[in-house]
C-alpha cells in the first residue's frame, strides 16, 4: 500500500489538489508507484484507484497512454529508442536493429544479466538528434541524444561497471 | 419550445431545434449521413471522422451586422475543411452538403484506412449481414483498398472480457462507443483504451472482468463485431432468424425486447430461441436492456420442461391424457366450491390471471396472490398516470426511492433515474443500506429496519428533505421491498401514497410499486389478494389450484406443516387430522410444489404464447409468440378456460386478445383497452431499426406497440395492511435476518443459463465485517442460520447485528424475522 509505504509523499500530492478533483493525482501516485517497483504493478493500479475513487481500469488506461508508465517487469534499465519516421530518417531504425545485434536481444526484451530493456517508442521530441534513445531507470529520465552503437554499447558498459561494483559494495 | 433554426442540407430545407447536430437535423429529413463513432443516445466526440461533410455558413457583414446578399439569395461561405457533422450544431442560414465530390471522398478514404487493419473476415464474423461497417463500405466505400493486404496488422481474436463478453482485437475499430456507453449511460466505468495508434486496445481491469449488469448492450452498439456475447457468438448469422416481439419477464420495468430465433438441425430441426434483442421504447426501456433480461432466455429450451399432463396414481406421478387430467381436476373444484382456492403469481399474464380470477369467483373461492410485497391496491389509486414518462424527468421533478436497491431489482429504472437525476431532477433515496443509486442523488434518508413506514410518514417535515418532496412540480415515488416482508411493504406503500395522494391523475406523478415479478401489478389490478399465512390456506382448503408459483421450494418448511403431503416424505410424519386438500399445480418444471401435486398440467412459457403484462407503471405491453410451443404444453388461460367448461363455467379459451376485450368491458382499470390499442405506435426519436445500424445499433424498432398506462382506480378498493406491534430489533444475542433482492438469484430462469452461473453464486448472507468479526468469521465461511448453512460474505454497507438474505437463493425468508447465527 502506497499511503502506508509513504505516508508523506502520498500526503503531499494529494495536498496538491481540491478533495474533489483527487483523481488529477493519478500522475504524480503512478509515478510513486513504479519509482517503488520499478514497474506498476497490478495491486498498486488498485490501490491508487481506490484512493482516487476512480475505477482500477481508468488507471490501467492510463498507464497505457503514456509509454513512461510501465506495468510489466523488465530491466533495471530501459533503453527506449524513437524509431518515428523522423527519427527513422536519420538511422534510427538500423540503430535499433544493430544496438539489439550487439547485446543479442530482439526489441522489447532483456539483456541476459536483467539490466537493460530496449524498447521502441514513440516521438521523444528529440527527431534532430536522431538517432536518440532515453534512459529510464529508478534514478530518473536521461536522453542520450546523436548517438552511434558504440557510444549506445560504451553507455551499457559503464552501467554494468557500476552495477557490478555497487552490488560489490 | 425552443427556438427553431432553419437550414439546408442537401438542397432540402428543414427547421429543427437549435442546438440539433448537423447529423441528427439530416436524419430527421432522411438524409443518412455516415457514422461510425457518434450515437444518438451519447455526448458526440468526432473521433472517427466518417461524418465529415462540407458546411457553408451565410456571409455577414462585419460593419452592419446584415447577411450579405449575392443575386437575391445570402452569399454562403463554405468553409475550407470538412466539418464533423456529428459535433457542429445546426446554424440559421446554413448549408450542408454530404453527398458533394469532397465529402464522398472523404467517406470512401476514411473507410479505406478504417480497412487497411480490419481483419474482413465477414464470413465468420457474427456482426456479418447487421454490421455497419459492412454496410457502410458498401454504400461509401472504395471498391479496393490501395493498400497491402500482407501489412495488416493482427491482433487476439478470442479475449475474454469477462464470462459474458468477446473481444475479437482485430475488428475493433477504437470507436469508443463501448467505452462511453459504460461510462456514460450504465455510469460502471469498467472499459478503456490502452496504448495509442494502431496499438490501440479496449481492457477491463474490474473484477470480474466488464463487471456492468448492462454489458450486453455495448455489443448491439459496437458498430462491427469486436464485442460479441459468449451467449451468441457463432450462435447464428442474423439473416437466418426470425424476430418476434416479446416483453421482458424478468422484473416488474417490462421492457419491450425482440426475441430471435431460428429453425436448426443442431437442436433436432426444431425452432429455437437464439438470442434477446431491445426493441425501442423511449418510454420505457429506450433501446437498452440488462444481462439478465438478455441472457436468462434458456428456460424455454431446458430439456425439464413439462410436456405432458400428470396425475398422481398409486401415490407416483403418471402420465395422463389432458382430457383425463381436466376432467378430474374440474370435478376437485366443482366439487369444493367456495373451499377451492386459486393461488397465482406475477408471472403470469393480465389473461391467465383474468380467467383464473373468474374461475376462483365462479367457485365463489378465493383468489391470492403469491407474494411478499403489498400495496397494491394503493398503486392501483396512486400510481403514475398516461401521460407519464421517465424520459421528461428532469429539474421539478422529485423522485423518492424507498427501500428498494433499483440496480438489483429494476435495472433498466436505475438507469432512467441515474439520467433524471443528470437532467436535474431530486433524487431522494431512503433505505437502511447503502445501495448504488445513491452515488446520483440529492438526499439520502437513512434508517434501521422496521422503521420504513415510520420514516416515511416524518418525511415531509423534515427540512430540505421534505421541502423538496412537498414544493416539487411532479413527485414519484417507488417504493419496494427491500428488507420487508407483505406486512412492512403494504404499511410502507401506505405510508408512501400519502405523499402522492393529493397529485393523483397528474402526469410524472405517483406512486410506483419495485415488484419482484413482471406482473404482480397486474394481479393487484385484477382483484388478487396477497396471501399472508400459506400455511392456514393449505391446512383450510380442499382444493388449492396453484399457477406460476413454487410455494414448497421456496420454503421447504412448509411442507412438513401440510398433514396429508408431509406424509409423503416420511420424516415429516403429522398428526393433524384434516384432511389434506387435493393440490393443482400449473407449471413449466417439476418444481418442489409440483412434486407434492395431485394433478400438474404443463403450461406454456411466455415465449411460446400471445398475452400481455401490466408493468410497474401500470403499463400494458403485449407480448407475441416466438417459438413452438413445448410438448403438449397450453398456454395458461387456455387450461383454465378448460377446466372451467368441464364444470360449465364459459371462460374465454381461444384468443388471449378476446380474454383481453372481456377484462376491458368488466375490469374498471382496463375499461376500453384492446390488443389493437397495446399495438399501437408512434414515431421515436432516436429512429433506430433494421435501416439505421449504424446509427442506432442493432436495437429493434418498435413496429409491435408501445402499451397504454392503465387509468386509475380512484377509490382504493384496500387499504394497506397497518404493520402491526413494534419493529423487530436484534440485541446482545439475536441477529435482524432481512429479505433482499439480488439481480442473479437462483430462480428458474437463472438457473437455467449456465452462463450466469458464475456471477451468482451459492446460499450466502450478507454481514457487516464487524458483525463478521464478532462471529469470528472471515469472508467465504459458513454460518448457520435457522438450520440453514450459508456462505458469509462481507459487505460494508449492511448494518451491525444485521444479516442480509438474499431472496431466492436456496433460503426461505418471507420477511425480516429475529434470528440466531452462529458459525457452522
Amino acid at each position: 500500500m502506497l499511503a502506508e509505504k509513504y505516508p508523506e509523499e502520498v500526503k503531499k500530492i494529494l495536498e496538491k489538489y481540491p478533495p474533489e478533483q483527487k483523481r488529477s493525482a493519478v500522475m504524480p501516485l503512478l509515478y510513486l508507484a513504479q519509482r517503488d517497483g520499478g514497474y506498476i504493478t497490478k495491486e498498486a493500479m488498485k490501490d491508487i484507484a481506490a484512493m482516487l475513487e476512480i475505477a482500477p481500469t481508468e488507471v490501467a488506461s492510463i498507464i497505457g497512454f503514456y509509454t513512461l508508465f510501465l506495468d510489466e517487469e523488465a530491466g533495471k534499465y530501459r533503453m527506449q529508442v524513437c524509431t518515428d519516421l523522423p527519427c527513422a530518417l536519420r538511422g534510427a531504425d538500423k540503430f535499433l536493429e544493430e544496438l539489439c545485434g550487439n547485446l543479442g536481444v530482439k526489441v522489447g526484451e532483456t539483456t541476459s544479466d536483467g539490466l537493460v530493456t530496449v524498447e521502441a517508442v514513440m516521438c521523444l521530441a528529440g527527431c534532430d538528434k536522431a538517432p536518440m534513445f532515453q534512459m529510464q531507470s529508478s534514478e530518473g529520465l536521461e536522453y542520450h541524444e546523436n548517438q552511434t552503437v558504440e557510444s549506445a554499447m560504451g553507455l551499457i558498459e559503464e552501467i554494468r561497471r557500476k552495477e557490478q561494483f555497487s552490488q560489490q559494495g | 419550445m425552443t427556438k427553431q433554426v432553419t437550414l439546408t442540407i442537401d438542397g432540402q430545407q428543414v427547421a429543427v431545434s437549435e442546438g440539433t447536430l448537423i447529423v441528427n437535423a439530416a436524419k430527421q429529413i432522411g438524409i443518412d449521413i455516415p457514422v461510425f463513432c457518434y450515437h444518438p443516445k451519447m455526448e458526440p466526440v468526432g473521433m472517427c471522422r466518417q461524418c465529415l461533410v462540407e458546411v457553408g455558413r451565410p456571409v455577414v457583414d462585419r460593419a452592419t451586422g446584415q447577411v450579405v446578399m449575392e443575386d437575391g439569395k445570402p452569399k454562403i461561405q463554405f468553409g475550407a475543411k470538412l466539418e464533423t457533422a456529428c459535433t457542429t450544431p445546426v446554424s440559421d442560414g446554413m448549408v450542408v452538403l454530404t453527398a458533394s465530390e469532397k465529402a464522398k471522398a472523404n467517406q470512401r478514404e476514411i473507410l479505406e484506412f478504417l480497412l487497411t487493419s480490419h481483419p474482413l473476415d465477414c464470413p465468420v464474423c457474427d456482426k456479418g449481414g447487421e454490421c455497419p461497417l459492412q454496410n457502410l463500405t458498401l454504400a461509401h466505400g472504395a471498391p479496393a483498398s490501395r493498400f497491402i493486404y500482407d501489412e495488416k496488422q493482427h491482433a487476439d481474436k478470442r479475449v475474454p472480457l469477462g464470462d459474458l463478453i468477446w473481444l475479437d482485437r482485430e475488428r475493433c475499430i477504437q470507436c469508443a462507443r463501448c467505452i462511453r456507453f459504460q461510462d456514460e449511460i450504465a455510469g460502471e466505468s469498467v472499459l478503456a483504451f490502452y496504448q495509442r495508434g494502431r496499438a490501440t486496445d479496449i481492457i477491463t481491469n474490474s473484477e470480474p472482468g466488464f463487471d456492468s449488469i448492462f454489458s450486453g448492450n455495448t455489443t448491439d452498439i459496437c458498430p462491427v463485431g469486436a464485442l460479441t456475447t459468449a451467449d451468441f457468438r457463432f450462435g447464428a448469422r442474423p439473416w437466418e432468424m426470425k424476430a418476434a416481439a416479446s416483453i421482458c419477464s424478468q422484473c416488474p420495468v417490462g421492457c419491450n425486447v425482440t426475441l430471435n430465433t431460428r429453425r436448426e438441425a443442431k437442436s433436432g430441426g426444431k425452432v429455437v430461441l437464439k438470442r434477446v434483442m431491445p426493441r425501442q421504447n423511449e418510454a420505457v426501456n429506450e433501446i437498452w436492456i440488462c444481462d439478465k433480461g438478455r441472457f436468462a432466455h434458456h428456460f424455454t429450451e431446458n430439456e425439464h420442461r413439462l410436456a405432458t399432463p400428470l396425475a398422481r396414481k398409486d401415490g407416483k406421478l403418471a402420465l395422463v391424457s389432458w382430457d383425463k387430467a381436466l376432467g378430474l381436476v374440474a370435478g376437485k373444484l366443482a366439487d369444493a366450491k367456495g373451499e377451492a382456492v386459486v393461488l397465482a403469481s406475477g408471472r403470469l399474464s393480465n389473461e391467465d390471471l383474468f380467467n383464473l380470477k373468474q374461475l376462483a369467483d365462479g367457485l365463489g373461492g378465493e383468489a391470492l396472490l403469491y407474494t411478499q410485497m403489498g400495496g397494491g391496491e394503493l398503486t392501483t389509486a396512486y400510481g403514475v398516470p398516461a401521460g407519464t414518462n421517465f424520459a421528461e424527468m428532469g429539474i421539478g421533478t422529485t423522485i423518492l426511492v424507498v427501500a428498494s436497491d433499483l440496480y438489483n431489482e429494476a435495472p433498466i429504472w436505475y438507469l432512467r433515474l441515474k439520467q433524471a437525476a443528470e437532467r436535474g431532477a431530486t433524487l431522494i433515496l431512503a433505505n437502511a443500506r447503502e445501495t448504488k443509486l445513491e452515488k446520483y442523488s440529492q438526499f439520502v434518508v437513512r434508517y434501521s429496519y422496521g422503521d420504513e413506514a415510520e420514516t416515511i410518514c416524518g418525511l415531509a417535515k423534515k427540512a430540505h428533505v421534505g421541502e423538496a418532496i412537498t414544493s416539487a412540480e411532479n413527485l414519484v415515488v417507488l417504493y419496494g421491498s427491500d428488507g420487508l416482508g407483505l406486512d412492512g411493504s403494504s404499511a410502507l406503500a401506505a405510508a408512501c401514497a400519502e405523499l402522492v395522494k393529493s397529485r393523483a391523475g397528474k402526469p410524472n406523478n405517483g406512486l410506483i410499486g419495485v415488484w419482484p415479478r413482471a406482473n404482480d401489478q397486474g394481479a393487484w389490478e385484477l382483484g388478487f389478494k396477497p396471501v399472508a399465512d400459506l400455511k392456514a390456506v393449505f391446512q383450510k382448503a380442499n382444493v388449492v389450484y396453484i399457477a406460476g408459483a413454487d410455494p414448497f421450494g421456496d420454503n421447504p418448511e412448509l411442507t412438513s406443516r401440510i398433514p396429508h403431503h408431509a406424509s409423503r416424505i416420511p420424516q415429516h410424519a403429522s398428526r393433524s387430522t384434516h384432511p389434506a386438500p387435493f393440490i393443482i399445480v400449473q407449471e413449466l418444471f417439476l418444481t418442489e410444489t409440483a412434486k407434492l401435486a395431485d394433478v400438474i398440467l404443463p403450461a406454456q412459457a411466455v415465449t411460446e404464447r400471445e398475452g400481455s403484462f401490466t408493468s410497474g407503471e401500470r403499463r400494458a405491453q403485449r407480448f407475441y409468440p416466438a417459438v413452438p410451443a413445448r410438448g403438449q404444453s397450453r398456454a395458461d388461460f387456455v387450461i383454465t378456460a378448460q377446466i372451467a367448461a368441464e364444470f360449465g363455467l364459459e371462460l374465454e379459451g381461444r384468443f388471449a386478445a378476446r380474454v383481453m376485450d372481456k377484462m376491458a368491458a368488466t375490469v374498471k382499470t382496463f375499461a376500453g383497452i384492446s390488443y389493437r390499442e397495446l399495438a399501437e405506435t408512434t414515431e421515436q426519436w432516436p429512429i433506430v431499426g433494421r435501416g439505421d445500424l449504424y446509427y442506432g445499433g442493432t436495437t429493434y424498432e418498435n413496429k409491435q406497440g408501445l402499451g397504454v398506462i392503465l387509468a386509475l382506480s380512484p377509490s382504493p378498493t384496500g387499504r394497506g395492511a397497518r404493520g402491526e406491534g413494534k419493529p423487530l430489533r436484534p440485541d446482545e444475542d439475536h441477529w435482524l435476518a432481512v429479505p433482499v433482492t439480488r439481480l442473479y438469484d437462483l430462480g428458474i430462469t437463472v438457473a437455467t443459463s449456465a452462463l450466469l452461473k458464475a456471477r451468482t453464486g451459492g446460499a450466502h448472507i450478507l454481514l457487516h465485517p464487524d458483525s463478521a468479526q464478532k462471529l469470528g468469521l472471515a469472508a467465504g465461511e459458513q454460518v448457520e442460520l435457522n438450520g440453514n448453512r450459508l456462505e458469509v460474505r462481507l459487505d460494508p454497507t449492511v448494518p451491525v447485528m444485521v444479516a442480509l438474505v438474499p431472496r431466492s437463493m436456496g433460503v426461505p425468508i418471507a420477511g425480516p424475522m429475529v434470528a440466531k447465527i452462529k458459525a457452522a
